[in-house]
């Protein structure tokens, strides 16, 4: 039973490793630095072809 | 389907004889100016009227006249970034209100032929565009928003902006990483959590404990940088602050429970890395009400005389103002502002010098008389010789004395900050206490230490690092809505202090423009007719006479006849033909230059009056006499002052006898005239010097140096550049009245923020006997951590409740 928790608490270290470094990419690329548009954005383009 | 009286397109009233109709599909359509008619066209045109339905402001729009962008590429050139593929410019789009706005200036820029991309910021205002330079250049993407009825504005970021932003970005990655291993730590606390009710095998709990420590070291000592070389900082100049606090209990956790996962017993790892967590959300929140509040300030900033328009033979260019030299011929429009000092060679105009004189009257201009930078030139275009260049001119003078005053001022220490200084002391006294005294009732060393760091540890609540912040967010907030931007958490705390407030006179207390006041018709002559026919030779007319004359007569909803042949003598008045007959509006001495005899010589006028005549022909119709009328709410924000023993003064650069009147009509207990700009900073100085915090409230460039000086600077919208960019405190809509409630929400922030730090350390405080005694588990220390936040940010949450403002 102790090495199946293990190997959870270190998959789960990984699976959050994988969202961190998303984040990181994130937030380089600028994507928090405007956060009032978006939410506008979804509403416009109905007539986008 | 549409109000005849106010525009279709921006919402201004229509004045007399400027109307423009369109009519299509059924319905008839009213635009104040040909700009705004156009700008509809173009917006109808390319297929999205629905910008009227979408919007959602219904207020006028800035006046549709100002719009000409008139950028020269070679200026603009400088603005644009070649790329890889294509070329970026950045534009601050003036005017952007609401999404509707952002939307109709993508689109149109999105459009356009050879832009690549565009976006509009929604909270700055600010749009990137990419685009092709070969098939398109950045001065038709400027003069396609200038045609949209917004005002672009190139962009550079500053150095020191863009140093804020990296440091946001820096902060974001702490924060974010410490987040994600303080998630991971909770599991593992909860596991252990569970094995201390339950029991739990000595195998897995040290396996736990040593997950713990591993994620918790990063958190510490790498999202907890900022704090500990805070703390250092402090520490080396013997002072204690809240980062002192922070880094003590951080380390002291952290140590602790590294110790005893290795030796066996409780960790408290949980407590340390949410310490370093809450207190990067609370700078992260923080940071976020500051950047709101000075983006929102950034767009309140007009187009000031960066640019210039430089005569060299016959040829027109625009320049940047700092590039102007002593000798050179400048161009300066009505409706314009002078860049630099200078003196006028051709033309005839009237000047407004109040933003930089505190006179509340334009002064007419001639050949050779002086003019100075930052007044602007209302009726007539002038050729000016500069006198200064731009970095020696009245306006750079100011700044000069802005910045020195602004140095001079210290900043001030929060609440948290002062209780921190008062608690680290107490702490550490009861550390040793407990580590002595147990060491003295024949403890082991080691368990006395370990105690002691359980003391420390306890002491600082996770919550101190949210208390501040999440009060000045909430109340900053609360003002935003209200139209009241702080330019940061002191500030607050500072106005929440002051016991002076000192007024400026012109533009603050005051209109700042002239109102019609009293109507003198001569026998035979109906007041309103007397206003009619004034507002037939004024219309179109930008002398704050004129717009005042023609305000009057469309809140009479008269019907103003179309007078021909309108002729403007700068200084003296206006002529035109109306029915034949020839009208005169003007000053006593222009109407008797043009031959009108029966003026009313002997009578006398109060004092500070502007008087205007009417005659048709030579024969006197009446007199129109006009003031700088009080602002409604003055008296009532001096009445609020003075109830809360805050002292109010007046300082003016007007007369002497002006102020004193103005004081005494609003119920200040001093005043001052004929202050110089240096001289109204060294009088707040000298306030400051006897013990006193002083608030300053003005509009105009000579406020500046005294906006800087004093402890809380206010300047209210509409009011000049440099005045807005040095105060602490913008209102966002000339009513002084928001005064009453930027002073009530400080105060109420800071009375909140008080009691956040009480709650905050109460439950730890509770904990520290227990530390004493050696009888502290991770679980009362993770209760309290979790009790504190939620009643801090509980509390602060009651600032947004909007009905008792």
């Amino acid at each position: 039973m102790d090495s199946s928790l293990i190997a959870l608490i270190v998959l789960s270290l990984c699976l959050g490793c994988g969202c961190w470094l998303v984040f990181l990419w994130a937030v380089k690329k600028g994507e928090f630095e405007d956060i009032e548009r978006p939410k506008h954005r979804m509403l416009d383009d109905e007539d986008e072809p | 389907m549409t109000d005849p009286g106010t525009c279709f397109h921006c919402g201004s009233p229509i004045l007399p004889g400027q109307l423009v109709t369109e009519t299509g599909s059924g319905t008839t359509l009213s635009f104040c100016c040909r700009g705004c008619h156009g700008a509809y066209l173009l917006i109808n045109g390319a297929g999205l009227a629905e910008f009227y339905r979408r919007r959602d402001w219904q207020e006028s729009g800035v006046a549709a006249s100002d719009f000409q962008s008139n950028l020269s590429a070679a200026y603009l050139a400088r603005f644009v970034r070649q790329q890889a593929v294509g070329a970026t410019v950045d534009i601050i789009i003036e005017g952007i209100r609401c999404a509707s706005c952002v939307w109709l200036n993508e689109k149109i820029l999105t459009g356009l032929e050879g832009v690549l991309e565009a976006r509009v910021n929604y909270a700055t205002g600010r749009a990137r565009v990419r685009f092709a330079p070969e098939r398109i250049d950045a001065g038709t993407i400027f003069s396609r928003i200038a045609q949209l009825g917004y005002r672009p504005r190139p962009y550079t970021a500053s150095a020191a902006q863009e140093a804020a932003q990296q440091e946001q970005r820096d902060l974001l990655i702490r924060f974010g990483t410490a987040v994600f291993l303080t998630m991971q730590l909770m599991a593992y606390a909860f596991g252990l959590y569970a094995g201390y009710f339950q029991g739990i095998g000595a195998g897995m709990k040290n396996l736990l404990q040593l997950f713990s420590l591993a994620v918790t070291t990063p958190v510490i000592f790498y999202c907890g940088w900022p704090f500990f070389s805070g703390a250092w900082r402090a520490l080396k100049n013997r002072a204690a602050n809240m980062e002192v606090l922070i880094a003590l209990g951080a380390l002291a956790s952290y140590g602790y429970s590294a110790y005893a996962s290795f030796t066996g017993g409780e960790v408290y790892f949980e407590t340390a890395a949410m310490i370093v967590t809450l207190i990067l959300a609370g700078r992260l929140l923080e940071n976020a009400a500051k950047r709101r509040a000075s983006s929102s300030i950034e767009l309140l900033l007009g187009l000031s005389a960066g640019e210039a328009r430089r005569l060299t033979g016959d040829t027109l260019e625009t320049v940047e103002a700092a590039a102007l030299e002593v000798g050179d011929r400048i161009v300066v429009g009505a409706g314009e502002r002078f860049p630099t000092d200078g003196r006028v060679e051709s033309g005839m105009s009237e000047v407004d010098q109040s933003p930089a004189t505190g006179e509340s009257l334009p002064v007419a201009k001639g050949p050779g008389d002086p003019v100075i930078a930052g007044s602007s030139n209302l009726t007539g275009t002038l050729t000016v010789r500069c006198e200064k260049v731009a970095a020696e001119s009245f306006i750079a003078r100011m700044a000069h004395l802005v910045e020195e005053a602004q140095s001079r001022r210290a900043p001030i220490q929060g609440v948290a900050d002062r209780v921190s200084a008062l608690f680290v002391p107490l702490v550490l006294l009861a550390a040793l206490g407990t580590l002595f005294w147990q060491a003295a009732q024949g403890l082991t060393w080691e368990s006395a230490l370990l105690n002691a760091l359980a003391v420390l540890l306890i002491a600082c609540p996770c919550a101190l690092g949210l208390a501040t912040p999440t009060a000045i967010l909430a109340g900053t907030g609360a003002a935003a809505a209200a139209g009241i931007l702080f330019r940061g958490g002191d500030i607050l705390e500072r106005l929440s202090r002051v016991d002076h407030a000192v007024f400026d006179k012109t533009g603050t207390l005051t209109q700042g423009v002239p109102e019609l006041a009293t109507i003198e018709a001569e026998p035979g002559c109906d007041p309103a007719r007397l206003i009619a026919l004034a507002a037939a030779l004024e219309a179109g007319s930008r002398h704050p006479v004129g717009l005042a004359i023609c305000a009057e007569a469309a809140r009479r909803g008269l019907v103003v006849p179309r007078a021909e042949r309108l002729l403007t003598v700068a200084g003296g008045g206006v002529t035109g033909r109306l029915d034949g007959e020839r009208l005169l509006v003007g000053s006593a001495r222009f109407l008797a230059e043009n031959g009108v005899r029966e003026l009313p010589r002997d009578r006398v006028y109060p004092s500070g009056a502007l008087v205007v005549h009417l005659s048709c022909g030579e024969r006197l119709l009446g007199t129109l006499l006009f003031k700088d009328r009080l602002r409604e709410d003055a008296a009532e924000v001096v009445r609020y002052f003075s109830e809360q023993q805050i002292e109010g003064w007046l300082l003016s650069g007007d007369r002497q006898e002006a102020a004193r009147q103005v004081a005494q009509a609003v119920g200040l207990t001093r005043a001052f005239g004929e202050l110089a700009p240096a001289q109204k900073a060294e009088r707040l100085e000298e306030l400051r010097r006897q013990g006193g915090v002083v608030l300053m409230v003005g509009d105009g460039i000579n406020d500046a140096p005294a906006l800087g000086t004093a402890d809380v600077g206010c300047a209210v919208a509409g009011g000049t550049d440099i005045a807005i960019e040095t105060s602490d405190l913008v209102l966002v809509k000339p009513e002084l009245g928001r005064l009453v409630l930027a002073h009530r929400l400080a105060r109420r922030t800071m009375a909140v923020v008080r009691q956040n730090l009480a709650w905050a350390f109460l439950y730890n405080l509770i904990g520290v006997p227990l530390a004493m005694a050696g009888r502290l588990t991770p679980i009362y220390a993770a209760c309290a951590m979790a009790l504190s936040s939620l009643c801090v940010v509980g509390n602060s949450l009651r600032l947004l409740r909007r009905n008792d403002g």
